[in-house]
């Protein structure tokens, strides 16, 4: 309905701002996104897909953020359906599925049945069970999850309660749940649409010979620890729960809407033998006994996997917050420069983003994800070449690999989680409307640093990994090195008497970016070594310890950042054209000063800086901030998030700001079409309903 | 859904029960819960709580059970419903101001009244004459008329001098045309405004005779008495759905040409003569303010009530749950360690608990100040003669050294503690691991409601620079005259009479130096500061990122302080035990000695500490108080006495019954489990059965 709205303005002309924004930056933004973007095809395939997924009116994302819980399950379920369909329409192989589910950016019900279950199968099963399963797992004919935490139990795996026990009798198992807590919990698409899961479960396979009885559950019985096992729970055609297992969705979330987190218990369940799957672990037909073949850590592989992917994907994330929130403080102006005299700045209100309190919380981060991204490459390669080790029986780089992923998984999905919520409030009032796109956003991505590992507990492996490594190099310090790691402890322990605080700039005040880097390395090789001395020289119970050792990792991962991105800066980056290869030196150096700064307490105490580094640090980070803010449009622009995945008024690309959050919230906003009945005196709620408030008793 | 079986209501959780550990947590510690509960929040309170709570209970509509599960739209019908339900409660037993916001309190959720009874009737109260008092007070008070306070727009936020709304005199019917030239004019996140108000108090740029005289307060009908409909050339509605605050209608209002009588100003301090025409001012400006004022002041009281909140379900879900077996543990101890024995879990919650007595004790002290403040203006106010300068939320007058301390330390701390509880909450939802992202946490959605306080009323970053501003004036006046006014200058004046000398301060072994250590750090930041922007003439804005930490150390100093002071009043010292008195010592400690530690390179910078002091903070004080304090821990959020019905969290159940409570919620409460669905793509189908019925699609 036209109104006198229809006519109005905003008073800055946003379009035009960021205009003007793009016109003051010679980088060249094709370019940068192709050397951001271009592995897999990935730009390519947003474009594919964006401009297929943008015509379907289902995928439209304006009226979702005001759903109850049962309408946006509704809603996945649909579109989830909706992309399979499409994809056999358009031939879509499993790469554009995963870049629709990117796209409609928020949990498919169908998105465990395309990773872990249908990777578990792959990995886990024997040739014979992949014969069976796999094509009706690619058909959709049964849709499976991976049923893993329970309620008690998250990451431990040790310490599930689920059993799985042998019945040599009848050749099958019994998989049981012996107490409340055993229920699995958590388990995506489980709730309501899986037909299968695979169940994590301890094994328990009758004893040999029998020892003296024992009151326990387990009573001649040996447990051989969690096993996989696939297991049908709804029946096929009235997808009701099989007799025996209690099923359902376990309510609803800071974020997932759509997916349907489950929880199943089991009453003495009868799968048959073949149900385990049998390529690393299978029960003797002959004597009963569990024979192990392969090695059993691979079954960690899969998880050190889903990290790798976590940190590639939360560049894009915070990319994408990054995005809006530069986009968006371009555009918006707030108060009269101070300084200004009144004839030449009184009309005019700055940008927010000419603020250095905009600055110091969007920049940083912009260079962030930068940083991310170089890492993220690093990571690709090193899992990509132990992979190849492992498959063929060396299984020595798994404990680099777990540990390394596990410490970037915690820092970089802390440092986006934390990245979208900071950009969030740079945004002041708007960001906390639904119209900034990073309220979906940010509680979707919230579940991340406590899913795969809680990021406080999977530190614990990075350290034990690096005390390990110094222990040794502290044996044997003229060993030859086996990696980057090792190299760093030896040179350590060869300065650590003689070495004085480093500064990081040189003589005439510049920054030198080696020495950066060397801090960087000094600090988490003097924290290494403090760990070493702490557990193995004074014997420090681990409990107490556990703080340190998380800053260690920390230190550790930053130190991984910062090393990959100066080493990108020489190679493949060096090789863009001017200025882009100067203003990503530009973020690299942002991104370690802003580090350190953040940090100083830790590289004072560890003797890495002088003291007048510190001091020097301030201004350092504000000529960074200067040099880098004229590009600070274009590198959100070369990131090429799409319109239709921002889903944000405020982040658009052609900048109409205002008018595009009036026309969210005027003409797509469900509640302005209901009239309330606002006198207290009156039960009615909906005004002309007459029903005297009846409807709302009625759902409690 | 199935009933659910016996086998499955028969299962209970493993090993040692919730209920039983907590049992155990509760007999480690001597901490008499009720006692440090009545310093808290005094008897009074408590008994007031108590009884509003059980009328709450027995009402259906307030029924918390679908809360977490809703859309927008049944949340804000609900929230209508529950509005409606308190007034008629408050008129039925006769409720004082005090009980009526108890009530609202303990219903917890943001409600479509919320702006009427706080801005709308506050702004006509402090800014209306006895006249319009009388014609729109009263008939607020009695809800014939329903308000909302329109001040923000779409293009600004805290600056008020930048808003884009007029309200221009005309000299010749002798009415006010409201205005909105452009779309950024536009009213935007006003509470109460999208569906529910039918008159605002609007802010806009009032222009006599072709001048501007800055933002002034109008009181304009905007929607039909009747029909509820918006008024001719008003253009309202509700802005969308919300990070939080889904339960109120935040709207947005555009004005095309509507005029309003002379009246419809509020008068109080400034009018337009309708004989001359002229622009009058009378009475001081800074009371306009004042509202301002004393809403940061109450955020800061709650802001460690909040906090405590996350903090109470965090610890208890974390002396309950249990993960991974201690590394140093013998071999036959198979169980595994409860969280909360584990370092890295109590360094991120056991600070923060701290932190919630620190706040709640800061805000304490705040509000007195304010109304002691209150009290000195009303007097003095009457003797000051009209004053000719533009106000502004920048440049309030310094009249008294007590509105000018106020008012900076409104900022700073309003600043510093909303982020330490908003900050803190995130924390607590993290430390309860995958379970904290469960709606059922409790945490989650109190977070998102509570998330608004640090943009909203200033934003945090914005709001530093007024702190800032008035140190720098402070440390000018101090080099001046180094005689000390307040606190302010008392601590400035300290450094800079020992800058030459330097300082020693045992903040290990004396708590006192721990307050004069963080006033040491925050004095240096301020003459760093000053030497800038004095004598190295470095622009304003080159040094807001020092004034944010400027502000930040301030605060931060202010809050040790009161903290520390409260402790050695005379009422602690008559109200509690000594071993009592020693915990919450500890607490103090906790507090500062890990605040310091977190900030150790600018206490190493300004020489407060060495860096020696800093590596023994951290690696041994700190340790040893989180030891110390980790046995009363539930004991301690246990004092703070938040019923079940309010915490409506599974994991922070006072009984422990973590999982059978999430689980009940899941399997008994959930409405999706009512539907059965049609999992396989080729089938257009989506839910096959739903018990119960279900709508068509929204979308």
């Amino acid at each position: 309905m036209p109104d006198f709205t229809d006519h109005l303005k905003p008073r800055y002309n946003g379009a035009a701002t960021l205009q003007a924004e793009r016109n003051g930056s010679a980088i060249c933004v094709d370019e940068l996104s192709q050397h951001l973007l271009s592995r897999d095809c990935f730009l390519e395939r947003q474009e594919k897909i964006v401009e297929v997924l943008s015509q379907e009116k289902l995928f439209n994302k304006s009226q979702q953020l005001g759903l109850s819980r049962v309408d946006r399950y509704h809603l996945g379920l649909a579109r989830a359906k909706a992309i399979q369909r499409i994809a056999r329409r358009q031939g879509w192989d499993h790469d554009d599925c995963m870049m629709a589910e990117y796209l409609n950016d928020e949990m498919s019900p169908y998105h465990l049945h395309m990773t872990m279950f249908v990777t578990t199968i792959r990995e886990q099963a024997s040739q014979q069970q992949k014969q069976h399963w796999m094509p009706r797992i690619l058909n959709y004919d049964i849709i499976g999850c991976y049923a893993q935490g329970e309620l008690s139990h998250g990451s431990n795996v040790r310490g599930l309660e689920t059993v799985a026990k042998w019945d040599p009798v009848n050749n099958e198992f019994e998989i049981h749940s012996p107490y409340l807590t055993a229920s699995k919990w958590w388990n995506g698409s489980l709730g309501r649409t899986a037909t299968h899961a695979i169940v994590v479960a301890q094994l328990l396979v009758p004893k040999q010979q029998h020892g003296k009885p024992s009151d326990s559950l387990e009573a001649g019985y040996e447990n051989h620890g969690p096993q996989t096992f696939i297991v049908p729970i709804r029946e096929q055609r009235t997808h009701q729960p099989l007799q025996g297992i209690v099923v359902g969705d376990i309510g609803p979330k800071y974020g997932y809407a759509s997916m349907d987190n489950g929880y199943m218990l089991f009453d003495h369940f009868r799968v048959p033998k073949s149900a385990l799957l049998t390529r690393y672990a299978e029960v003797s037909d002959e004597t009963g006994a569990l024979v192990r073949r392969g090695h059993p850590a691979v079954v960690y592989g899969s998880l050190t996997f889903v990290r790798g992917q976590i940190i590639m994907h939360a560049r894009l994330v915070l990319a994408r917050a990054v995005t809006v929130a530069v986009r968006y403080c371009a555009v918006r102006r707030q108060f009269r420069y101070r300084d200004s005299t009144a004839a030449s700045g009184a009309c005019t209100e700055l940008q927010v983003l000419d603020y250095p309190t905009g600055r110091i919380r969007i920049l940083p981060l912009l260079a962030t994800t930068f940083a991310l991204h170089y890492t993220g490459e690093y990571m690709d390669d090193l899992y990509s070449r132990s992979r190849e080790a492992i498959e063929s029986g060396d299984f020595g780089p798994l404990a680099e690999l777990h540990s390394a992923s596990s410490g970037l998984k915690s820092l970089s999905t802390t440092l986006v989680a934390d990245g979208i919520e900071t950009c969030r409030r740079a945004m002041r009032g708007h960001g906390f409307g639904g119209g900034s796109g990073l309220v979906g956003l940010n509680a979707e991505y919230l579940s991340k640093p406590t899913v795969e590992g809680d990021n406080w507990m999977i530190t614990q492996q990075v350290v034990a990994y690096l005390i390990k490594k110094m222990t040794a190099v502290v044996q044997s310090p003229t060993a030859s090195p086996q990696d980057p790691t090792d190299e760093l402890f030896q040179s350590f322990l060869k300065r650590r008497l003689h070495r004085k605080p480093q500064s990081v700039f040189d003589p005439h005040g510049h920054l030198d970016d080696q020495a950066i880097v060397d801090v960087f390395k000094w600090r988490t090789a003097d924290l290494s070594y403090r760990a070493y001395q702490a557990r193995l020289v004074e014997k420090n119970l681990w409990t107490r310890l556990m703080i340190q050792l998380h800053n260690l990792s920390r230190a550790y991962s930053e130190q991984i950042l910062v090393t990959n991105f100066h080493t990108a800066l020489h190679s493949t980056a060096g090789s863009l054209s001017s200025p882009t290869p100067d203003v990503l030196r530009t973020c690299f150096r942002l991104f370690a000063l802003y580090t350190l700064s953040n940090s100083s307490s830790s590289f004072l105490l560890t003797d890495s800086v002088l003291r007048s580094t510190l001091t020097m640090l301030d201004d350092s980070i504000l000529e960074l901030m200067t040099e880098l803010r004229p590009h600070a449009v274009k590198l959100v622009d070369s990131w090429a998030i799409p319109d239709f995945l921002l889903n944000s008024a405020l982040g658009r690309y052609h900048g109409k700001v205002y008018e595009e959050l009036f026309n969210m919230a005027h003409r797509k906003n469900p509640l302005n079409k209901v009239t309330f009945n606002p006198d207290w005196r009156s039960e009615e709620i909906v005004l002309g309903s007459g029903d005297q408030g009846r409807h709302i008793l009625a759902k409690l | 859904m199935a009933p659910t079986p016996d086998w499955v209501k028969q299962l209970k959780p493993s090993g040692s029960q919730g209920s039983e550990l907590l049992v155990a947590e509760r007999a480690k510690s001597d901490i008499p819960v009720q006692k440090l509960h009545e310093l808290l929040l005094t008897k009074e309170v408590i008994e007031r709580k108590q009884r509003i709570l059980a009328i709450l209970k027995s009402e259906k509509v307030f029924d918390k059970s679908q809360n977490y599960f809703s859309g927008r739209m049944e949340r804000f019908e609900r929230a209508l419903a529950r509005e409606k339900k308190l007034q008629l409660l408050k008129r039925k037993h006769k409720w004082t101001l005090d009980e009526f916001r108890t009530a609202s309190e303990l219903v917890g959720e943001p409600g479509p009244y919320g702006l009427h009874e706080s801005m709308f009737r506050i702004t006509i109260a402090g800014q209306g004459t006895p006249e319009q008092q009388e014609k729109f007070g009263k008939a607020a008070e009695a809800y014939k008329i329903i308000g909302c306070y329109a001040q923000t727009e779409l293009g600004h936020g805290s600056n008020v001098r930048g808003l884009e709304t007029t309200a221009t005199w005309n000299s010749q019917d002798k009415t006010f045309t409201i205005h909105s030239p452009h779309l950024t004019a536009s009213k935007w996140w006003i509470g109460s405004l999208g569906r529910t108000a039918n008159y605002a108090c609007v802010m806009a740029q009032l222009i006599v005779e072709g001048k501007s005289y800055g933002p002034h307060p109008f009181i304009v009908q905007i929607r039909d008495m009747k029909t509820h409909e918006p008024l001719e050339n008003v253009h309202v509605g509700d802005i969308g759905p919300k990070f939080g605050y889904n339960t109120m209608d935040n709207g947005f209002l555009l004005f095309n040409n509507v005029k309003v009588p002379h009246e419809n100003m509020l008068a109080r301090f400034s009018q337009v003569d309708p004989k001359t025409n002229k622009y009058v001012r009378h009475g001081s400006p800074s009371l306009i303010y004042g509202t301002l004022t004393w809403v940061r002041s109450t955020i800061v009281m709650q802001a460690g009530s909040v906090l405590a909140r996350g903090v109470t379900i965090a610890t208890r879900y974390c002396a309950i749950r249990r993960q991974f077996q201690d590394r140093d543990a013998p071999e036959w101890e198979k169980g595994e360690n409860a969280v909360l024995n584990y370092t890295m879990v109590q360094i991120r919650l056991l600070p923060l608990l701290a932190a919630t007595f620190a706040l709640h004790f800061t805000g304490k002290g705040m509000m007195n100040l304010y109304q002691e403040n209150q009290k000195r203006m009303n007097q003095t106010n009457t003797s000051r003669e009209s004053n000719k300068r533009g106000a502004g939320p920048e440049e309030t007058e310094s009249g008294s050294d007590i509105l000018a301390d106020l008012h900076a330390t409104s900022c700073g701390l309003k600043a510093l503690s909303s982020t330490i509880a908003a900050e803190g909450l995130e924390v607590c939802r993290r430390a309860c691991g995958g379970h904290g992202y469960s709606s059922f946490s409790g945490i989650g959605p109190w977070y998102s409601d509570y998330l608004p306080t640090t943009t909203w009323e200033g934003d945090n970053y914005m709001l530093t620079q007024q702190v800032a501003r008035y140190l720098l004036k402070s440390a000018r006046a101090v080099l001046k005259n180094p005689t000390p006014t307040n606190d302010t200058t008392r601590i400035l004046s300290h450094f800079q009479s020992r800058v030459n000398i330097g300082c020693a301060f045992d903040i290990l072994g004396s708590d006192e130096d721990i307050v004069a250590a963080f006033a040491w750090r925050a004095s240096f930041l301020t003459f760093e500061a000053l030497k800038h922007r004095d004598e190295q003439k470095k622009p304003w804005n080159d040094l807001l990122v020092d004034f944010y930490r400027l502000s930040k150390a301030h605060s931060q100093y202010l809050v040790i302080k009161n903290f520390y002071d409260v402790l050695r009043s005379g009422e602690i010292a008559q109200s509690t035990s000594p071993p009592l008195r020693t915990i919450l010592l500890k607490l103090f400690q906790l507090f500062a000695l890990h605040t310091l530690e977190q900030e150790g390179s600018e206490f190493y910078v300004s020489g407060a500490c060495s860096k020696h002091q800093i590596m023994l903070a951290r690696t041994s004080a700190v340790m040893n108080l989180l030891k110390e304090i980790r046995p009363h821990a539930v004991r301690l959020v246990d004092s703070w006495g938040f019923d079940d019905w309010v915490l409506d969290s599974s994991l922070g159940r006072e009984d422990g019954k973590v999982y059978e409570d999430m689980f009940y919620r899941a399997s008994e409460l959930n409405p999706l489990n009512k539907v059965t669905v049609d999992p396989y793509p080729e089938s257009e189908v989506l839910f096959k059965k739903v018990e119960g019925g279900y709508g068509k699609s929204k979308l």
